[in-house]
């Protein structure tokens, strides 16, 4: 009798012991389940960086209404039609990917600065339905291109017109915003460039990974450009990969001249530095050709780079440390004073064992918290908001914001000393903290999220939310939003 | 339930067998693929689409997938059926097991930034197989030694499964 009581006292035991395991775990398990279908701008919670929030948090004018003037004439008009395919690199190797217009890269769209761009693009065959983002161009919202939060997914046979002004000169690049992390690793993508009307557009250098081949402009190996001696010549180099990737040149003096597509004012020549060019970020290289007539070599990563001129040219290897932008160029007064901030955000990233829509493992946190659970960040137009990105997640995240262009304050407590640094996608390395600064001009519902595209379709992705606009778009759902 | 106990341990102890061939495999692959001139940087580690660039990153990914998600897994439901199983000290050997999984995800996913932990996670996945092994082989039907009195030994038997 009394083993018998003990039998079944051990068994209750056992089940309450269970149940103090197990019930953590499905709870969390099933708390972090996503809905079928759900609103970018009611996911998460408010976060209102110490200003006053006016009216409601995603009620409002529809971001389908921030436009570019619809009366008026195209000056740039291309048609992209997105198909699903082989892409075939400039050595003939074939690779399943995406092309535009048939190739990938996508061709190189170039518009004076004042032009009304119009891409329409066409979805020929791509199954999981495709849209364009201009990363790096602070277009209209309804313009910037990501499923599920300012348009639908283009289904195959469907198209959407794109149709924004181009105000700042600079390089960009467009690509896919709908199932990215697969989209644009499979090529489907491009340049654009932005001259002022009297400049030499340069030489585009797009460095794209292909499946394990690393290319520039789809050339495995160098990308040859002819130059005489003598010749200053642009080089506007393209990061679209997910991770960064060290830029330096060879048998040639150089200038960082451009940073995300802003100049850098008062640029120097830059010895044993290599620039690092994070992942969705560009770097424009000014490089002075030799007089005596030889080549020079710009490095691109390891295997890749830009031939300029020709001739024997000995590769040499990646200088041991980087330019630092925050203390390169010439100092400036910026246009909008940093104290007097209106909205002090937070984006602190980490990361922490649990489940992500159920799956389990070790997902980012951004304050604390992982996917969807994450703070919406609401601005008012015309704030100045400042954001301490801070990371200690262990890896490097390439924090892309969308719609506008921050300039760093500090990183780790050391001011900006150099050319006002303006930038669009940050390298921020394990460890670093950045206090950077933006003016919110451009309403409406903005990613601000990973570059590293797999980070972000793991979650490292919030918005930044203006007061007073909404969206009638979701992610899942009939359309198949899946902006990451 | 003793007899899933013990298939828990053995199956832990044969993932780490699993995860230590795996990225073996992986490194072997890696080697040969730069010696063919390849060249693994940042932009390929990271690269999502199209095809690997060489066949043994399967052995990166079978690591990944194990070491996050079916090995704590196998940890969970060992010290859920520790309490069932009526193994003496299974629990305490299923809590060893668990902690050092723990351990060595945590190790797995810091070595990134402090690569000495990965001489560590390297260490512990050895204590972790031992651990496993014993905690299995302990629990063996019929091993006297495991149940002290013969009152035990009578629950035991009957219910063994």
């Amino acid at each position: 009798m009394a083993s018998s009581r003990a039998g079944r006292l051990r068994l209750v035991v056992a089940c309450v012991a269970t149940a103090v395991i197990l019930g953590p775990i499905l709870w969390f398990w099933r708390a972090s389940l996503l809905p079928d279908t759900y609103d970018a701008t009611r996911m998460g919670y408010p976060d209102t960086g110490g200003g006053l929030v006016h009216g409601g948090h995603g009620r409002g004018k529809d971001v389908s209404t921030f436009l570019a003037d619809p009366s008026r004439p195209a000056d740039v008009s291309i048609t992209l039609t997105a198909r699903r395919g082989s892409v075939r690199l400039a050595s003939g190797r074939l690779l399943d990917g995406y092309t535009l217009n048939g190739t990938s890269p996508g061709p190189t769209i170039r518009a004076v600065v004042g032009q009304l761009v119009e891409v329409t693009l066409v979805n020929e065959s791509v199954p999981d339905g495709v849209t364009l983002h201009w990363h790096g161009v602070d277009v209209p919202n309804a313009q910037d291109g990501v499923a599920g939060v300012t348009q639908d997914a283009v289904r195959v046979g469907r198209s959407y017109v794109y149709r924004f002004v181009a105000e700042d000169a600079g390089t960009y690049w467009y690509h896919s915003h709908q199932v990215s992390h697969d989209q644009v690793a499979g090529g489907l993508l491009g340049a654009l460039v932005i001259t002022p009307a009297s400049t030499v557009d340069g030489v585009v250098a797009l460095a794209h990974t292909y499946g394990g081949f690393r290319t520039v402009n789809g050339t495995e190996g160098d990308f040859a450009v002819p130059a005489a001696p003598g010749d200053v010549v642009r080089v506007r180099i393209v990061n679209t990969d997910n991770g960064p990737v060290p830029v330096w040149v060879a048998g040639a003096q150089y200038r960082l001249v451009a940073i995300d597509g802003t100049d850098v004012r008062g640029p120097t020549d830059v010895s044993n530095r290599y620039v690092l060019v994070t992942a969705g970020g560009r770097a424009d290289l000014s490089v002075t050709m030799p007089a005596g007539g030889s080549a020079a070599r710009v490095h691109i990563g390891g295997p890749t780079g830009v031939l300029l001129g020709s001739g024997p040219i000995d590769p040499i290897a990646r200088p041991s440390s980087a330019l630092d932008p925050l203390a390169y160029g010439t100092p400036a007064a910026l246009p909008f004073d940093p104290a007097a901030a209106d909205r002090v955000f937070r984006y602190d990233i980490g990361r922490r064992p649990g489940f992500l829509d159920g799956r389990p493992g070790m997902w980012w946190t951004v304050n604390g918290h992982t996917y969807p659970d994450l703070p919406m960040f609401m601005v008012a137009a015309g704030d100045v908001v400042r954001m301490r990105i801070s990371n200690h997640s262990g890896q490097v995240h390439p924090m892309h914001l969308h719609g506008h262009h921050m300039v760093v304050l500090s990183r780790d407590g050391v001011a900006a000393s150099g050319s006002p640094w303006w930038t669009d996608s940050l390298n921020v390395a394990d460890g670093d903290a950045y206090d950077v600064a933006f003016v919110a001009d451009n309403p409406g519902v903005w990613m601000d999220h990973c570059h590293n595209l797999k980070h972000a379709a793991e979650g490292l992705v919030v918005h930044l939310m203006y007061e007073g606009v909404s969206t009638s778009y979701t992610i899942g759902g009939a359309a198949g939003n899946e902006p990451e | 339930m003793r007899k899933v106990y013990r298939v828990l341990a053995y199956l832990v102890a044969a993932e780490v067998v699993v995860q230590a061939a795996a990225i073996a495999w992986a490194v072997a692959g890696l080697g040969h693929w730069v010696h063919g001139g390849g060249v693994f940087d940042a932009s390929v580690m990271e690269d999502t689409g199209g095809p690997l660039p060489f066949p043994e990153v399967t052995g990166i990914i079978v690591h990944g997938i194990n070491g996050s998600a079916i090995v704590p897994g196998l940890a969970v439901l060992l010290l859920v059926f520790s309490f069932f199983a009526k193994v003496r000290g299974g629990t305490k050997w299923a809590v060893a097991v668990f902690v050092l999984v723990a351990v060595q995800a945590q190790l797995g996913f810091a070595a990134g930034d402090l690569p000495a932990l990965g001489a560590l996670h390297g260490i512990n996945a050895l204590l972790l197989f031992s651990a496993a092994l014993w905690t299995a082989v302990r629990a063996s039907a019929g091993r006297s030694s495991v149940v002290a009195t013969p009152e035990a030994a009578e629950q035991s038997v009957s219910t063994a499964v």
